[in-house]
Formats: C-alpha cells, structure tokens, sequence
C-alpha cells in the first residue's frame, strides 16, 4: 500500500474513477452497458482513446474497478444477467444507500464503535474497520467523549492466510492450502470455510474438509502455503470461481460444541516451582508448599507445548506422558537448530 | 482512527461517499468542524471538496455536474453541499466492514470491562443490519479469561494517577515499584501495562499477572509521563542499547516477527521461511523467546544468540544447569 499524504490531482487516481463510475451509474436508470459506460467515465474514455481496437486491458480495469465496488459494499449489478456481456447493463443497487429503519447511532454507541475498529491491529482488518467508521461517522454522530482511554484491547493475527479467509468466508468461495502437521506431515488441504474462531489468542479455521467429508478446524499457523481461491472452468475460456452454499447454522453450531467438548476432556496436570512466572502464571498465589499442581484443559497438545516451553524450568508435566515427550522433542528441535 | 498517512485511494473514495452523506443533511458546516468530526486535517477536506466540484459524468450524451459546494461560502471556511443529485446518504457498509467491526465488538464482549454491557449485543445486531448484503457470522471469539488488578489500573489511567505495586521480575525476585500507568493491553490473551517507568525513564511493559498490591497513590503521573504521545502497539519496542539478531521462522513461528519491531523488511528465502532482523532488549531472553516455537524459529546470527538458545534448550531437556539471570521486565 503506497502512502499517500496528499488527495491526487482529478483523473489520475483511482478513487476519483471509482467516485465517478459510482455518480454515472447512480444517474442512469435503467442501467448502462459496458460501452456506454466507457464513454461517461473520463479515465475509460483516454484509455479508449489511446488503446485504439484492443480495450482488453480497459476491460480488465473495469472488472476490477467492478469488484472493488462490490468489495466496497456498492452492489453493482446486472437488471439483465443473462444478456449478451456486450449487452450487459450495469446499475446499482437501490438500496445500497438506503440505511434500513430505526438504525441510529448515539455518541456512546460511536465510541464503542470506535474502539471495537481499533482492536485490529496494523494488516489486519483495520482499514476495512476504519473504513466502516468513516462512513459511520458520515451519518452525522460525534463520538462521546473519550472515557474508553486507556484501554487499547488488540486482536493480532500473525498469519497471512486471514486475510484470504476472511474474504472466503464472505463470499463462500472453496479454497485451497498445504496444512503441517505438528509432526511434519504435509497434506493438500481442499475446504468450505465457514468461520474463523480466536481461542486464547490463537487463531483457528472451521471448516467443511471436502475430502474428509466432515467438519474441521485447521489452525491458521499450520498453513503454510498462500491460500488458493477454487476456480472451476466453465467454458473453453474462462474459469469461474467455486462456490458453495451457506452452511446450515446447526451443524456449525455441532462443530464448535464438538471442538469444545474436546478441549474440556483433554486435561494435563503440572507440578508448579513457587514464585516462578508459571506459579504467576497459574495464579497459584493462595496455595502453600514450595510446588502446587495445577490441572489445565487444553485444545491441542502441541499449542499447549507451546504455551509451556516459556515455563519450562518452572514446572514439571506430571501427566499426560504424551505431552512431556512433546515438550521434549520440541527442545531437541531448538537445541539441534542451534548446535 | 482513519490515519492520512496511511490512507489509499480506497481510503479516498470511501471518504469522498461518507463526506457526501454527511454533508447532505446539513446546510451548512464550517470546515473546521467537518476536520474535527473526520479527524481529518482541513487541507485534505479542501481537496475532498474540489474533487466534488470537478467530479463530472456523461450521460446520455450531457454533461452532468452532480455536485456543487458554494465556493464563495468555502473562502469564508463554511462548507455547503448546495447540489447532490444522485447521492443523498452515505452508503451502507460493506460485508467487510460490518464484519470488521462486528468482530471487533464481539471481542469487547469477551472483556469483563464490557461483559455487562448490552450495548454491545445489540450494536452487533445494528451493524449486521446495516451492512448492504445482511451478514453471516465471519469471525468469532471465545472468551478469555480476565486479570485480576485490571480493573484497578483502569481506574487510576482514567483519573492520571500514579499507582504502586510489588512486581516480581522473572526471577521470581518481588520489588516495590512506582509506575504511571499509561494504558492497558490485551494481545493474544495476555494482559500488560504499558506504564512510565521513572527509574528507566521510559515506557515499559509489565506483565499484569505479575503485579501485586496495586494501590493508587495521591499523586498524578508525571509530566514526563503525559508527554508520552502515542504508544507503539508492538509489544517489544526497540531502543539503541537493543541487539539485532537475525532470525528465521517458518509459518509456525511468524508470530516471532510480528511482534517484535523489526529493522528490516523481512525477506522470503523460500518455501515459506522469512528471513528478518529482530532488536532484542535483553539477549539472555532469547533463548526463551525462540525455544517455544519448537525449532520453528531458528537465530541465524549473533553466535552469541545462538548460544543462549541453545543452552536454554539443553537446561530445558536437564543436560546442563541453567544459569544466565533471566530478563526483569
């Protein structure tokens, strides 16, 4: 993303075509073809100008100023989708600009808006939160002063995979990605994502596993390719994005209850050292003795090895045998790393 | 908020669409009000303004100019949308931006600070409502579990106290200790204070669930402390005195470098591995720091930092005894 401090002189920049595109579509009624449309917006009109017979970079730039409309919430569509795509007419919405009844924001409510566009941090989805507020903002409210300050709760992710998933789950596109195992093991993975869970920080993808047949959660770490938009060909030419429908709200429901049940079965137990940043950690405070043993569920065995790797010389696993071999190979790992 | 510097021509065209809506229910606005309510400099509202009135469309073979802002009223610093004639609000937001958003309330609710408050659910509701395709569930976050203390450090950042407390450094050492607290951090389920630190002069982090007898003290924070402008959000911040270390991390452990503050533009060197250069504050924390990621982060350089991994890591399997003083904040 470039940094831009100052507005681009008219024509040259992109958010003057979109703005334009957007009134000219907005003034025709009954919709406008393609041609037409490469007449009314001035940016189409030089390319078409200096590109002579070949406008197919002109048709490329308009399916993409098409759909970075659409991105934006500005429902460009057909009135004729079956027409002949010279024919095509183009129009948006009616109600894209119309805010549905009784949907009024108070100063207080567009501060808590405020504050929930800020829990994401840079990359994330902070520049779609902050887009939402301006245009939030647009309606005329002004936030109530500010006593929400001094609390700046944040929601990384670390992962370049969440993005693509987000949008994914948006639209309900399949994708495509290579999943590691904890033990090396790597698999193509092909999925309808559904939802993208935070659990105690991490990140986790749910999922229907097209070749398991079954739900799935995938964490977001464990991916470790770019993920890949499903396309299928629909003509000798094109190809077309592979969708799917929405998933039926029970069997979400099913898998979150699952994956919660799961966690709430798996328990390990730990012999805590007093005054080490695991006893903190553990809040172990009222508890006397020079140890205390602690018992935690977890969700995955390997995360929670993780998690206690930073403890390591704090505590000793006391059960179940599984973890403290984890433990174990993941400091081979780091100590062979490193010999 | 919306940040100038970082903002694109998506950024641009959202706020030309907004400013439209906004201006459209009022007659007239002065420019300075129009700045503060976008917390946008007057400059770039100027320039948002003339593109209005340069903004043009051919159709059906006129020229049509959908907007007009009253120039002579401009000059005066009053702003006054007199023609709109296809936009008359602003436009719903998109399923990206309600969804944004919406997670970003969902995650005040899992915070005790907002779990009582029904305002929240009920924005949630609004926010779906008002995106322009209606909004399945994208993003959802199981609750977390709350510190204890938080609640007090709250309340001394809203009244510009001072507070005193026992921290107990890594080494399970417990000092009395004055901080001017500046801000609360929730990240990745762990909760810190981000405080002024007198001894150090400078900002620091301090794990909150090692805090102790929190007590507010009469005094306000320093002025050293409200000079303190706006805090970074990585929760390791370099200084001069900090070691760069060069680092390499798999998709497992990119975590790593997302949250340090790092020198160079982290490099791909190939199936997913990311080369970059991490500063350090205290070396002898690097072993701990990288042995969690299970040989998914790996220090390329200093020796020195290698070695401190390494022996972090033999401590941990019990084949040598540990004894390099662990980090104090």
């Amino acid at each position: 993303m470039a940094k831009e401090e100052t507005w681009k002189p008219a024509k040259t920049d992109k958010s003057e075509r979109l703005f334009q595109l957007t009134c000219v579509l907005l003034y025709s009624e009954r919709g406008l073809t393609k041609r037409e449309l490469f007449h009314a917006v001035d940016a189409y009109r030089n390319d078409l100008q200096s590109a002579g017979e070949d406008d197919f970079a002109l048709n490329k730039k308009f399916e993409r100023d098409k759909s970075d409309l659409r991105e934006m919430g500005i429902q460009v569509t057909s009135p004729d989708p079956k027409s002949d795509p010279d024919e095509m007419r183009y129009q948006i919405a009616s109600d894209t600009f119309a805010w549905p009844e009784n949907i009024e924001f108070d100063a207080q409510q567009l501060q808590l808006l405020n504050l929930a566009a800020q829990v994401w941090a840079q990359a994330s989805l902070s520049a779609d939160a902050n887009r939402g507020l301006v245009r939030l903002k647009g309606l005329g409210i002004e936030p109530a002063a500010n006593d929400l300050v001094g609390f700046a709760p944040r929601l990384r992710t670390h992962e370049p995979s969440f993005i693509p998933l987000s949008q994914a789950i948006e639209e309900r596109i399949e994708v495509s990605f290579d999943y590691r195992k904890p033990d090396g093991e790597l698999s193509k993975r092909h999925v309808q994502p559904w939802l993208l869970r935070n659990i105690d920080g991490q990140w986790l993808l749910m999922c229907w596993d097209k070749y398991q047949k079954s739900a799935r959660n995938f964490l977001l770490k464990r991916i470790v390719s770019k993920v890949v938009f499903r396309t299928e060909q629909i003509n000798e030419k094109e190809n077309e994005l592979v969708r799917f429908a929405l998933p039926d709200p029970e069997l979400v429901a099913v898998a979150i209850k699952d994956l919660d049940e799961h966690t709430s079965k798996q328990v390990a137990t730990l012999r805590v050292k007093r005054d080490t940043p695991a006893w903190f950690h553990f809040h172990l405070d009222d508890q006397s003795g020079d140890t205390a043993d602690v018992s935690i569920s977890f969700m995955d065995l390997h995360l929670l090895a993780e998690e206690l790797s930073e403890y390591a010389l704090d505590l000793k696993v006391l059960g179940p045998q599984e973890l403290t071999k984890v433990i174990r190979s993941r400091f081979e790992a780091v100590a062979n790393a490193h010999a | 908020m919306p940040k100038l510097k970082g903002f694109n021509s998506e950024d641009r065209y959202n706020f030309l669409l907004a400013l439209v809506g906004y201006l459209g229910h009022r007659t007239e606005v002065s420019l300075s009000e129009v700045a503060e309510h976008f917390e946008l400099e007057s400059d770039y509202i100027l320039k948002a303004l003339r593109s209005l009135n340069d903004a043009t469309a051919q159709v059906g073979g006129f020229e049509e100019w959908p907007f007009y802002v009253d120039i002579d009223l401009l000059d005066d610093g009053i702003v006054s949308l007199t023609t709109a004639e296809v936009i008359d609000d602003v436009p719903r937001l998109s399923t990206r931006q309600a969804a944004a958003i919406s997670a970003g309330l969902s995650y005040l609710a899992t915070i005790p600070e907002f779990a009582g408050n029904t305002q929240v659910q009920g924005l949630i509701e609004k926010i779906a409502a008002g995106s322009s395709r209606g909004m399945a569930e994208v993003i959802s976050i199981a609750p977390g579990s709350v510190e204890a203390g938080a609640d007090q450090l709250r309340q001394a950042i809203l009244a510009g106290r001072a507070i005193s407390c026992e921290y107990i450094n890594r080494k399970g050492e417990k000092t009395k200790r004055e901080i001017d607290p500046l801000r609360i951090d929730l990240t990745g389920g762990v909760w810190y204070l981000r405080g002024y630190c007198p001894v150090n002069q400078g900002v620091r982090n301090f794990l909150i669930e090692h805090m102790r007898a929190i007590e507010l003290l009469d005094r306000e924070i320093s002025s050293a402390a409200q000079a303190v402008g706006e805090i970074e959000d990585a929760t390791y911040v370099a200084e001069v005195s900090d070691t760069v270390v060069t680092v390499e991390v798999t998709p497992e452990a990119y975590r790593l470098i997302t949250e340090f503050q790092t020198v160079s533009e982290p490099k791909d060197v190939g199936s997913g591995t990311i080369r970059s250069e991490i500063m350090v504050g205290h070396l002898p924390n690097i072993g701990r720091l990288i042995a969690r990621y299970g040989g998914a982060a790996r220090v390329i350089a200093p020796e020195e930092a290698k070695d401190y991994v390494r022996r972090y890591a033999l401590a941990a399997l019990g084949e040598s005894a540990q004894t390099e003083a662990r980090e104090i904040e």
